[in-house]
């Protein structure tokens, strides 16, 4: 469970779904994350809040998992941690079998290039930067510019987005500046996909489209977590848990 | 092409194209350097611009000595026997005594007081601009440049000198004030002319200021003891003196455009700032995704490097123009850039990236300090 030696890979069923599934996918372990009772605390002023109350959870290669509940119930909290944004106060989350309590700064930005990829509800897409170049921003400083161009090409048409690699965003559309986020978040080839309300900002059709797009990218072994309170999501999604007031259930 | 080449060197890429995203904000941020760089450049290159102009009516100082009687000789002149002393302790320097008394000149009506010299090879110290000196020089007038132009004399001409008359050999080039015994208001006479004894001053020539010096410090050895025979000037010192009151005034100025380029290294600061406040979201992104904090810094620092290279080469250009109409109106020349002045130049646009990267570090630095959950919060 702690290997991510390559060399160890033996089947697993997760990962023998795609030739394309990472290569990092390491043996016996099929869990891109594991959390054993997390417990995330915040101070506000002299009062404690603690949004997380001891989680269990994992992540399992190519699976689409779907986090529901209502605000302030900790979704953006969980989602923070699971994308190494964050540390839990205590108990243990393992990413990729690294765990992130344990990393330097430079090492949980250097794990969460290559393990995982965002997206967000209100894109963030750059402005000044085509759509090609938004979807290299990631890449854009490994001095690989060819190699980069051409992957970004590619998750473009592959989202269907071929004929507007040269468009600005403020020439996309809602849904087309989201697929635009998606292959962002592929560019490094990650093992996870992490999406915060990915269709709150778009109608239910042009919702369908990205849900439909997580469903492919989970076919070739990358899996996705969304976090939304729209029930509907949950439909598209192979595991369904609910965060209620900080506390997990299984829907 | 230039895509390409962009490319190459990603940060540069995006630290413009944010630059590019503001335009006017950056365009003023821009303007700060450039007002900054041109007060430095342009004071310093019209610091330089004066001095020179000055030497230009001063005309060169150079580093002879003049020797003159001093306050406890009785005499109150040099005498032939003092000149033989001064030659003893110079080692053979050139010598030129002069002569010197003032004297009433009348040129047909007109008339005033003027200052005669009188020397014995007037060569060694002037240069003829009309007519020539006559071989064996026993009477006729050499009439200094101005003196002549006032009166307008040429050679042939009469002239009274207290009631004598004369007849002018020579008009003299014009040789600026700083001369030694400046002839452009005086007359110059042969050395028999003169009726008294003894010599007004005596010039002991010389290259360099370390000669000067030398003979100096022999010249009074030889006659000062406890009293001072003579006093002797050493018209180098001076000169130093002068470079260096000059540096100073130099200094003093591009002091004050230094100032300018301080407030420009703070509007950078101030600009960068607000564009971080601005970009907060979209820096958490990058961090997300994967951008370590260095690389937000270096981006931050790219982008205020980026705009005082451009507000730096703006104002060298706009500098050099200015040195044209200073140059042209002060030397009459616009070409008349000297490397002293253009090192300005140079000095202006170093220190206008320079304040521009300090005006970017904090900024920078406290963007790529943020933390991304912080950022993404909306």
């Amino acid at each position: 469970m702690s290997s991510n030696s390559p060399t160890d890979a033996t089947d697993t069923t997760d990962a023998v779904k795609t030739a394309s599934a990472s290569s990092k996918a390491a043996g016996a372990d099929a869990r891109v994350i594991d959390g054993t009772n997390v417990v995330k605390e915040y101070q506000t002023g002299a009062e404690t809040v603690r949004a997380l109350k001891g989680l269990d959870f994992h992540i399992d290669r190519g699976e689409f998992v779907s986090i529901v509940g209502p605000s302030g119930s900790g979704k953006s909290t969980l989602l923070n941690i699971l994308g190494l944004l964050d540390i839990p106060t205590s108990g243990t989350v393992l990413v990729d079998g690294n765990d992130v309590s344990a990393l330097s700064e430079t090492a949980a930005t250097r794990l969460r290039k290559r393990v995982i990829g965002f997206v967000f509800q209100s894109f963030y897409l750059i402005p000044t930067l085509t759509a090609r170049e938004n979807v290299e921003v990631p890449r854009l400083l490994d001095r690989k510019p060819k190699e980069t161009t051409a992957r970004a090409t590619d998750l473009l048409e592959r989202v269907g987005l071929g004929d507007r690699l040269d468009h600005y965003p403020n020439e996309l559309s809602g849904g087309q500046k989201q697929r635009v986020a998606i292959a962002r978040s592929l560019i490094n080839d990650p093992q996870i996909v992490l999406a915060d309300e990915p269709t709150g900002n778009l109608d239910r059709e042009t919702g369908d489209q990205i849900l439909d797009e997580f469903d492919r990218i989970t076919d070739e072994g990358v899996a996705v977590v969304t976090v939304t309170h729209d029930d509907y999501v949950s439909e598209f999604a192979d595991r369904t848990v609910e965060l209620v007031d900080g506390r997990l259930s299984d829907v | 092409m230039f895509d390409a080449l962009w490319r190459r060197f990603p940060i540069v890429l995006m630290a413009r194209r944010n630059l590019t995203r503001a335009r006017t904000r950056s365009a003023l941020a821009i303007a700060a350097i450039v007002i900054g760089v041109v007060a430095i450049a342009t004071l310093g290159i019209a610091g330089v611009a004066f001095k020179d102009a000055q030497f230009e009516t001063l005309g060169s100082i150079g580093s002879d000595l003049q020797v003159f009687a001093g306050e406890d000789n009785d005499e109150g002149y040099l005498t032939d026997a003092d000149i033989r002393e001064i030659e003893r302790a110079t080692s053979g320097a050139d010598l030129v005594p002069l002569k010197q008394r003032n004297a009433d000149l009348a040129v047909g009506r007109s008339d005033g007081g003027v200052t005669v010299y009188g020397v014995e090879n007037p060569r060694e110290l002037y240069t003829v601009r009309d007519g020539s000196i006559p071989g064996n020089w026993r009477r006729g007038a050499l009439v200094g440049a101005t003196l002549a132009d006032r009166y307008g004399l040429e050679p042939g001409n009469k002239l009274e000198l207290d009631g004598e008359t004369y007849r002018v050999a020579a008009v003299l080039e014009d040789e600026g004030q700083a001369a030694v015994a400046s002839p452009n208001e005086a007359v110059v006479l042969p050395a028999t002319a003169f009726e008294s004894e003894g010599y007004a001053q005596v010039v002991v020539r010389s290259d360099n200021v370390d000669q000067a010096n030398e003979s100096a410090m022999a010249i009074r050895d030889a006659f000062n003891g406890r009293e001072q025979q003579i006093s002797v000037f050493e018209r180098g010192e001076v000169s130093e003196q002068i470079d260096q009151a000059f540096a100073q005034v130099n200094l003093f100025l591009v002091g004050l455009g230094a100032i300018s380029l301080v407030v420009a290294g703070v509007s950078i600061a101030n600009v960068m700032l607000m564009s971080a406040i601005e970009r907060r979201e979209e820096i958490g992104v990058l961090r997300a995704v994967g951008y370590e904090r260095s690389d937000v810094l270096r981006i931050m620092l790219t982008e205020a490097t980026l705009l005082g290279v451009v507000g730096a080469f703006v104002g060298v250009l706009v500098s050099l123009g200015l040195g044209l109409v200073i140059n042209n109106a002060l030397l009459g020349d616009p070409l008349a850039f000297t490397t002293e002045g253009l090192r300005y130049a140079l000095l202006g646009f170093v220190f206008g990236v320079a304040a521009s990267a300090l005006g970017g570090l904090y900024p920078a630095w406290k963007a790529s300090r943020q933390r991304p959950v912080e950022a993404l919060r909306g």
